[in-house]
């Protein structure tokens, strides 16, 4: 069954019944707990990656490595990375691999691609939350492009924690683009820091956004955090 | 110091119940560009309509929550109306990718007022931008809903989003997170859970039944993936706008279709776009369910899958020792196992402020800012439901829920389907 599912997967595209491959997702599900036979699928989809399908197969693979994939499998997904028809999935797969080889791979296409490629890595490095992105993300917030600015913004605020919103401030001094974006950012840093008891670095952030220059929605938001500092 | 300012820092130093940003403070800056424009017309006759100030029906335009429409479809047409007819709501914008939608929504509203004043938008940022817009209300598929409910936050709005309000695990904590960063009133959209099941209820509150034990839930079907093929475009439509996080596909007229089908026929049946009927349903149903039994600021700490001769099942356990049953064999739609004897002392039973519906109550809410009755809490518990069960089914086993740290315990794979990608440009 199995076998007859990777051939279907050959001819696989939009309108094929997916009751043609469901073997494949039953053996990735089938495969928990079971580190042979998981590491077997994820092998199989990997190395199918790698052949002539149709965009929609090679979507349908990602969303399978999604679930089963490891660092093993990164070369071969990380290679759509610059695929416009496929990057999509392939940052559903990287994002969801645990180990610095998925990350890596998309620190490296959030420095090296353009346009909306370099716009999906970089928001996938936010929502791998690794402080390890934050200096690739800072980088970014100096672009000319304000929609880089804003992504890796957006990711540096999904990140948290202290380095990240030392680069949001700086760039905030020097910078009139994005200016509610990085302010956000700069709340969900200081959001965190709370949650992680970081009280004074919290404490600073917000007392920073209360400034009279400020618009009144983020000074409102600023004295709803210092008193969370507060503990009220 | 400017006795602006001065106010703004009393607030910060000594009032926090004055934190709630208000809907009117917006109404302030209307005032305030009403007023400059006035100045800039001096020489203009200066008229003030009856419908300016308002009548019996009708409120003042100061105090006239100002309104727009996001996804104006089977749904969002439904909730247009209900805003519509509010004598304190002023309806100023829509936003739809379908032209129809949108020209039908401009004539609708131009028609109501006998204006032209109606603006009509393909990209719902251009709305959510708009500073004399106080609040939206957004009935686009579920896919869209994470994004722009945090975007319309963002930009100070208050926001009523059509249930199922998330599609995936991972974006309740961040809308709620941003609802709260800014002060926001966001109520989620399910009409039924006290208008349908209060008779349910009361009885629950009363104390009538005892301590509830368990509740069934029927409700279904969960979603597919959706491959069907590409059909010639009939309709006049920003397809990629449509798709906007989810992945790319080609345009079928079932994948994008508004109807109610669950099977098949509509984006709801689709797991890009819906959590299937387990979501759509489900935010109903589990929403009565949470509210009979009061966990409506729970959520279950467990989910146990059963695969019976009769039928796979859930259980979900909740920390307090409620079982929440999905799909139980031979067990009724929301049928109650309570303590027979055993009578609980009354609690008055929440329900709607202001006056009127569910629609109501979130107007009322964005005047007095006060908590609506499905804050946008409450119905992401009810979504995480219907979202763990989804995954529960398609993994075939049990899992146990962290609902602190928003993960599956000792379940690797399970965690792996907490979220997924958003579609370049799109991020939360």
């Amino acid at each position: 069954m199995l076998d007859q599912a990777f051939e279907a997967l050959k001819k696989f595209d939009y309108g094929t019944p997916l009751s043609d491959v469901q073997a494949i997702e039953d053996a990735v599900v089938a495969s928990n707990h079971d580190e042979a036979a998981r590491k077997a699928i994820e092998k199989k989809l990997s190395t199918t990656l790698g052949s002539s399908l149709s965009r929609d197969a090679k979507d349908y693979v990602c969303r399978q490595l999604a679930l089963v994939g490891s660092a093993d499998s990164v070369p071969a997904i990380a290679s759509l990375l610059a695929n416009e028809g496929n990057a999509h999935l392939a940052r559903h797969a990287l994002e969801r691999i645990p180990g610095p080889e998925a990350e890596a791979a998309l620190a490296s296409a959030a420095r090296g691609l353009t346009g909306k490629l370099q716009l999906g890595a970089i928001g996938s490095l936010g929502v791998c939350g690794k402080s390890s992105a934050v200096s690739t993300l800072a980088s970014l917030l100096s672009h000319t492009d304000s929609s880089i600015v804003r992504a890796a913004a957006l990711s540096l605020g999904a990140i948290g924690g202290n380095e990240a919103a030392r680069a949001l401030q700086s760039a905030m001094k020097s910078s009139n683009t994005e200016k509610g974006v990085l302010i956000d950012a700069l709340l969900s840093c200081a959001e965190s820091l709370l949650k992680d008891k970081k009280t004074t670095e919290a404490t600073a952030i917000y007392t920073a956004l209360s400034a009279d220059h400020q618009p009144r929605l983020v000074r409102l938001a600023a004295a709803r955090g210092l008193l969370a500092c507060a503990g009220t | 110091m400017t006795r602006t300012a001065q106010k703004t820092r009393i607030q910060v130093a000594v009032d926090p119940s004055q934190l709630a940003d208000s809907a009117t403070q917006t109404n302030t800056s209307r005032r305030g560009f009403i007023k400059t424009a006035g100045t800039a017309a001096l020489s203009a006759p200066y008229i003030i309509t009856s419908t300016a100030l308002g009548n019996a029906t009708r409120a003042a335009a100061s105090d006239r929550i100002v309104m727009g429409g996001i996804g104006i479809g089977n749904m969002g047409r439904g909730d247009q109306g209900a805003f519509l007819g509010r004598g304190d709501v002023q309806y100023v914008a829509a936003c739809d990718v379908r032209a129809k939608n949108r020209e039908e929504s401009k004539g609708r509203v131009d028609g109501h007022y006998k204006n032209k004043d109606c603006q009509v938008y393909n990209d719902f940022r251009e709305l959510l931008a708009r500073p004399d817009i106080d609040a939206v209300h957004i009935a686009t598929p579920d896919h869209w809903h994470a994004l722009m409910l945090i975007e319309a936050c963002r930009n100070g709005k208050d926001v009523y989003c059509q249930k199922p309000e998330t599609l995936t695990l991972r974006e309740g904590p961040l809308m709620i997170a941003a609802a709260r960063r800014y002060g926001r009133v966001v109520s989620g959209g399910s009409q039924r859970v006290l208008g349908d099941y209060r008779r349910f209820v009361d009885p629950a509150w009363a104390g009538e039944l005892g301590t509830i034990k368990s509740i069934n839930v029927s409700v279904g079907p969960l979603p597919q993936l959706c491959n069907l093929s590409e059909e010639p475009l009939d309709e006049v439509i920003d397809w990629d706008m449509w798709l906007g996080p989810a992945a790319w596909a080609p345009y079928n007229s079932k994948r994008c279709s508004g109807s109610f089908s669950i099977n098949g026929a509509s984006w709801r049946s689709f797991s890009d776009y819906s959590g299937g009927g387990m979501t759509d349903w489900g935010a109903h149903h589990f929403g009565g369910a949470t509210f009979i039994c009061d966990v409506r600021e729970l959520q279950p700490k467990e989910v146990v899958y059963h695969d019976t001769a009769e039928g796979k099942w859930l259980d979900y356990k909740y920390p307090n020792g409620l079982s929440i049953f999905h799909n139980k064999p031979k067990t009724g739609n929301l049928f109650i196992e309570g303590t027979p004897g055993e009578k609980l002392p009354p609690k008055p039973v929440p329900t709607y402020k202001g006056y009127g519906d569910i629609y109501g109550d979130f107007i009322e809410c964005t005047k007095t800012r006060e908590t609506p009755f499905r804050d946008i809490e409450r119905a992401v518990n009810t979504c995480v439901l219907a979202h763990l069960g989804n995954i529960a089914y398609q993994l075939k086993r049990s899992l146990q829920w962290d609902s602190v740290a928003q993960r599956f315990i000792h379940d690797e794979e399970a965690n792996r389907m907490v979220d997924r990608a958003r579609r370049e440009p799109w991020q939360l």
